[in-house]
């Protein structure tokens, strides 16, 4: 099958293109030099073409997702529509269904999205959920920070052992990448306590949050992993926490990466770039976070962008949500993982009259636009803890407008102008930032930019072109047309083939789980299988021999190889 | 004015959502227009003319149109769901989710109306003749909010779970109420002139005056004494404790 | 002879995964390691439990008959597929009831038939954990792998559950009995709770036994709530028929555990009050997270009635009692619930599938049931087969075909394919049965 994409304003980063007339040929799935005259092809007529969108943190699927979707009710009977003859049901806002999940990001131009977070333990649910969202390419990040071994091997400085349980963690749970959630917390909150700096001792396991992120960097760049390590942060979501955040990011600078990558993405600066000492002196301190990264190369970050209006947090973080769920009097869902992690669900509405709303609204804003190189902030709302995915056109034409940011301040808590610096930044972003931040820079920071995010011979044929002509529009004053057109691909292209036409869903080709097979030496994973087992005969509660991801629940896998040695990413 | 007469044309078994049922929507439209309307039976889509005989007399806005229900309705769900204006006065017995997030206007019913009656409602006013089912001016599953302002009157007795998540409005029932009214409320006044049971739990804020017997008190309020309402003397408590409520119970 | 070790029990909501299973000539032998309740079902004698022993048979053909009274006649599977179409294909007000005995693969197919008919879809939580939804959606679901609280819990409170009777091995693998990380004491280091409205076999073995008042457990809920929160003083001397020294003693147990758990059951989520006592517990679980660790989980009774629960969510983003009437999702139960329509006379057809509605419905329910056409999909002849039109076997589930289950905390696992099948399974039928709904509708 063949595609040619004529005519299109190309904004392709990767490949030095910024809005210069070109065509995109497609074939079998990929961006090929060129097609033969049978091709069918697509006017772009002048309009806006970019690869196919990426999204590096998103929580789309598994345990906490769902119990989102279960606490909330009220949030599944917004957004419905029925089936049709090619698509299923919508269900959700905050809390989509599977089915919206992919059609919504598809809709958007999206055509790879990572979720954020999975305990190896749950990682089957996970998966259930991923093979039932349509069209989309995706993956999941598995959690590490607070696992028993991990914590053993930190403890005996063993990164042979660490590196062996983190290839067969990823295994195990066909995971992508490492995630690490409030390191050490995960265990401490097992008894309702936390970590309360980066060197606190975790009690029984003798290690501190420094020493597990450390490791588990050191382990990451040994086994040659794709993305690095992805690690929010100690302490979010109290104020002050910008210290914590400047301190984690300073231990990257002990490590060398084995890519070309950073070695230590953090994660949703919205939630940890906190100053002050309480909620009355709160303030944002995205300043100081991107005068770090403007100086610092082996780092980057995402927004995780505040919407106004109702959210559902969900995170691995379990001591944070049980204190926003006291704090904002909600409900509360808890999912203690044995031997791995925390987890909690808390329904939030941002209001624009509440200080600390608006003062975070500024935070994610001020990061991507004090930092000079977009590849280094990565657009996301942390889906949905910031606000839904479905409203990345809004924080698109928020970066791309001056205009609009000053016309919203207007409509926000005063606290805004005092505890931030966002009323006085002038920069708009362009086309060319907005295409890394949204293809080039999530593709780059997970690894994946020999196929993903760019349009390139080689990479994979997922277009999107949006109704909008680079050369007529002014996005400044037009942000409304930006927003529209964003939220509403004209085409949206997946695997070479037109999944998206005006917005509507035209196709529900089922899409790839991307999992990293890590490979270590045999005797080294024997070594360390042998603590598992004891683990496993001892203290879970389900037997080793049913604990790993079936190959059932992953229909269609997308391996990536790692290991010690190179292997280039296929 | 417009007036809107509607009577059934058969015996309905299968529930019919007919949410078009409405001033707002029926405002200015002609028999033609209200007979082609949509209603659901079921999986089966519907037309309002289907189901009912219609009679239109003159036009107009939504706050001049009076629609009058002659029949058993006891199968229809959700009449004047949303409506902002107008009136609707049903001669006969209603299904679910009468009035549910209406804002302005008046419904009353000479007979009784089954569960989720003024769910949501924002304002305007209900006036059930008979009984209610369970859920009378609550929320939906999950939602912080119920009734958030506008009157419910019950001249009957009503089931579990009056106003339930109330954050506004007044709620009045003549009669009894089943177990649990005022849960979770958070604001707005109930009034039960009948007999009660484990009423205020969980109350943040809001009234609620039991003019009958309260069958089972919650173990979570505070005695407050005695207080004189219109002549009445009620013994007072305040709670629920457990979530430090303002909430005031006043008992006879 | 074939050994399968690790394998899962398709019985309760334990689904334990240590059973090793021993296979010759296609029949399982012997199952070790499971319950009483686990083999028996495993062994093929029964499907719902120990009391029904030799009185459940599996069906051995599909079956038609014209009317309710007429005996069944043996058909092919193809022509019980078709009548089972044609059935649900008419309906104006559909019910596809039941899921709690099978895979989550089944779930998937039973919700697409649900799209394609219009139809309201609901599963056995609807009569026992369905009000546990119901509160997870007023306070949400502070909760842990069972594993955590095996390995941590020194305070165990079963509230309207009998575990001794109900889940035999919940206590020695995952509660009361269970040694772990930081409770290598195991029982000797754990006070147990119990709180009921009469001494159970669970409550025997108790430290603490609480016996309340039939219907009150909404009440004492409230005034241990009170109590947590400093407010003793607006207790009465006795609630719920429980002394108010009994509770203060009780709170001050639950304050100052390490790691404390609530497990409860059916007493708790059918009693009066039904859900709001589940939501009043869930906020004591909040609560007492104010001074220690407390989590709270159902006692799920089938071993993948938490499956279902799982896949609508994620499919439609509601958990039960789903009506499609309209194309779109609606939920709302207490008026979409199989009972609810049931009640009120709405349903015009019905499809009963992997559970005996007509064992453990309310007689009205039953009757309406036996006057509709019924297809029943399973592999057992039960009292549900007595009223059915249509009457479809299937593979077992979790013991001739694989498939996903969630435990009770939610976890899930692979059930495993321990015997070939000698019937079609419940995905095949429900394909086929959707394939000629569309083929009727000219789709």
């Amino acid at each position: 099958m063949e595609l040619l994409i004529k005519n299109g304003a190309v904004y392709d980063p990767v490949n030095g293109i910024a809005g210069d007339r070109a065509d995109i040929s497609i074939k079998d799935g990929k961006i090929v030099e060129k097609v033969s005259s049978g091709a069918s092809v697509i006017d772009a007529g002048g309009r806006l073409v970019m690869a196919g969108g990426v999204d590096a943190h998103s929580h789309i699927a598994g345990a906490k997702v769902n119990l989102g979707r279960l606490m909330r009710p009220e949030d599944s009977r917004i957004g419905l529509k029925s089936r049709t003859k090619i698509t299923r049901v919508y269900s959700g806002y905050t809390v989509p269904n599977v089915f919206a999940m992919g059609y919504r990001y598809a809709q958007m131009g999206y055509t790879t999205v990572f979720e954020a977070a999975q305990a190896i333990m749950k990682a089957r649910h996970t998966h259930e959920e991923l093979e039932e969202i349509p069209i989309i390419d995706k993956g999941a990040l598995t959690l590490f920070g607070s696992n028993w071994p991990t914590m053993d091997y930190v403890r005996e400085k063993n990164l042979d052992k660490l590196a062996a349980y983190v290839a067969w963690g990823l295994l195990a749970s066909r995971g992508f990448g490492v995630k690490v959630v409030n390191p050490g917390g995960g265990e401490m909150w097992g008894f309702g306590k936390n970590v309360t700096s980066l060197d606190d001792v975790v009690p029984n396991f003798d290690v501190t949050p420094a020493q597990i992120i450390v490791s588990l960097m050191k382990a990451n760049e040994m086994l040659r992993l794709p993305h690095s390590v992805h690690l929010h942060c100690n302490n979010l979501g109290k104020p002050g926490n910008y210290k914590t955040t400047l301190a984690s990011m300073e231990l990257a600078k002990q490590i060398k990466p084995a890519k070309d990558r950073q070695v230590l993405h953090v994660t949703h600066l919205t939630f940890n770039a906190w100053g002050g000492t309480n909620w009355g002196d709160f303030e944002s301190k995205a300043d100081e976070i991107a005068n770090y990264l403007n100086n610092s190369d082996n780092v980057t970050t995402d927004m995780g962008q505040l919407i106004f209006g109702s959210a559902t947090t969900m995170t691995a973080d379990g001591p944070v949500q049980y204190a926003n769920a006291k704090l904002l009097h909600a409900k509360w869902g808890n999912g203690d993982v044995e031997l791995e992690d925390a987890s909690g669900v808390v329904p939030i509405f941002y209001a624009k009259q509440i200080s600390i709303h608006a003062i975070m609204w500024a935070i994610g804003l001020e990061l991507a636009l004090l930092t000079k190189d977009p590849y280094k902030v990565l657009l996301t709302t942390d889906h949905p803890n910031g606000g839904p995915f479905v409203n990345y056109p809004e924080v698109i034409a928020l970066l791309m407008s001056n205009k609009k940011r000053q016309e919203e301040i207007k409509t926000l808590h005063e606290a805004v102008h005092k505890r931030t610096k966002i009323p006085g930044i002038e920069r708009e972003l362009d086309f060319n930032d907005i295409a890394i931040m949204t293809r080039a820079g999530p593709a780059k920071v997970l690894g994946l930019l020999d196929t993903k995010g760019h349009l390139g011979v080689g990479a994979d044929a997922d277009v999107a072109i949006y109704d909008i002509k680079p050369d007529q529009i002014d996005p400044s004053v037009e942000y409304a047309k930006i927003k529209s057109a964003f939220q509403s691909a004209a085409y949206t292209i997946k695997g070479g083939e037109v999944v998206v036409k005006d917005g509507q869903i035209t196709a529900t080709p089922m899409g790839r789980t991307f999992w990293v097979d890590a490979t270590v030496p045999e005797e080294q994973t024997e070594i360390m299988m042998k603590d598992i087992r004891m683990k496993f005969k001892n203290y879970y509660s389900i037997n080793l021999a049913n604990y790993m991801v079936q190959d059932a629940y992953v229909t269609h896998p997308k391996v990536v190889k790692a290991g010690a040695i190179p292997v280039k990413v296929s | 004015m417009q007036t809107v007469t509607i009577k059934p044309r058969k015996e309905i078994r299968i529930s019919v959502e007919a949410e078009n049922i409405s001033p707002d929507k029926f405002a200015g439209k002609t028999e033609k227009e209200i007979l082609s309307m949509e209603a659901w039976m079921g999986n089966q889509k519907t037309t309002l003319g289907e189901l009912f005989s219609v009679k239109v007399d003159g036009s107009g806005a939504a706050a001049d149109t009076k629609i009058v229900m002659d029949g058993d309705f006891s199968r229809i769900k959700r009449i004047g769901e949303g409506m902002t204006a107008g009136l609707i006065m049903i001669k006969g017995n209603v299904d679910m989710h009468l009035g549910a997030k209406m804002s302005g206007g008046k419904i009353s019913v000479t007979g009784n109306v089954d569960s989720w009656a003024g769910r949501e409602m924002k304002g305007g006013e209900l006036i059930i003749e008979g009984n209610a089912g369970y859920y009378l001016g609550a929320g939906y599953r999950g939602e912080t909010c119920g009734m958030r302002g506008g009157k419910i009157t019950v001249l009957g007795s009503a089931l579990d779970f009056v106003g339930e998540h109330m954050c506004g409005g007044e709620i009045i029932v003549k009669g009894n109420t089943g177990i649990l009214p005022g849960l979770s409320n958070n604001g707005g006044k109930i009034v039960i002139e009948g007999n009660t049971s484990r009423p205020g739990s969980e109350m943040a804020k809001g009234t609620i005056i039991v003019n009958g017997t309260v069958d089972e008190m919650m173990p979570v309020f505070k005695v407050e004494g005695t207080e004189t309402i219109d002549g009445v003397t009620y013994r007072k408590y305040t709670g629920d404790v457990i979530v430090n409520g303002k909430g005031v119970l006043y008992v006879k | 002879m074939n050994v399968i070790t690790d394998a899962l029990c398709p019985f309760c909501g334990c689904l334990c995964d240590d059973i090793t299973v021993v296979v010759e000539d296609n029949k399982i032998i012997e199952a070790k390691h499971a319950c009483m309740l686990g083999s028996a079902k495993i062994l093929g004698h029964c499907r719902l439990g120990g009391n029904n022993i030799e009185t459940h048979h599996t069906i051995k053909e599909p079956m038609t008959r014209v009317d309710k009274n007429s005996n069944f006649k043996e058909v092919s599977y193809d022509e019980a597929i078709n009548e089972a179409a044609e059935i649900l294909a008419k309906s104006k007000r559909p019910l596809l009831y039941g899921w709690a005995s099978a895979s989550c693969e089944v779930h998937k197919k039973g919700l697409l038939l649900a799209e394609e008919l219009g139809a309201i879809i609901d599963n056995t939580a609807s009569v026992c954990h369905g009000p546990t939804g119901l509160a997870t959606h007023e306070k949400g679901s502070p909760s842990a792998t069972l594993g955590q609280i095996k390995n941590r819990a020194d305070v165990i409170v079963f509230w309207g559950c009998n575990p001794v009777q109900a889940h035999p091995r919940h206590m020695g693998r995952y509660s009361s009995f269970a040694r772990g990380f930081f409770s290598e004491k195991g029982r000797k280091g754990r006070k147990i709770i119990v709180l009921d409205v009469r001494k159970t076999d669970t409550a025997k073995m108790a430290d603490e036994y609480v016996e309340i008042q039939q219907g009150s457990d909404y009440l004492v809920i409230s005034a241990l709530r009170a109590i947590l929160s400093g407010h003793a003083d607006v207790v009465p001397a006795s609630v719920g028929g429980v002394l108010k020294d009994q509770l203060v003693k009780v709170v001050e147990t639950l304050k100052t555990a390490k790691f404390g758990a609530i497990f409860f059951g059916m007493g708790l989520t059918q009693s009066k009050s039904r859900y709001k006592n589940i939501d009043n517990a869930v906020s004591l679980t909040f609560d007492l997270n104010s001074f220690t660790k407390f989590v709270i989980t159902p006692m799920r009774g089938h071993y993948n009635v938490t499956g279902f629960n799982q896949v609508c969510t994620w499919e439609t983003g509601f958990t039960t009692a789903v009506d499609f009437s309209r194309g779109l999702p609606y939920y709302n139960p207490g008026e979409t619930a199989a009972n609810d329509v049931l009640n009120r006379n709405e349903v015009d057809a019905a499809m009963v599938i992997a559970a005996d509605a007509a064992a453990h419905f309310p007689a009205n329910s039953v009757r309406r049931l036996a006057k509709m056409p019924l297809v029943q999909i399973d592999p057992h002849w039960s009292a549900t087969t007595e009223i059915a039109n249509v009457v479809i076997p299937t593979a077992i589930c979790g013991i001739e075909v694989e498939g996903t289950a969630y435990r009770m905390d939610g976890v899930s696992l692979r059930l495993r394919k321990m015997i070939e099948p000698t019937h079609l399974t419940d995905e095949e039928v429900l394909e086929r049965i959707t394939q000629r709904v569309k083929e009727l509708r000219g789709e």
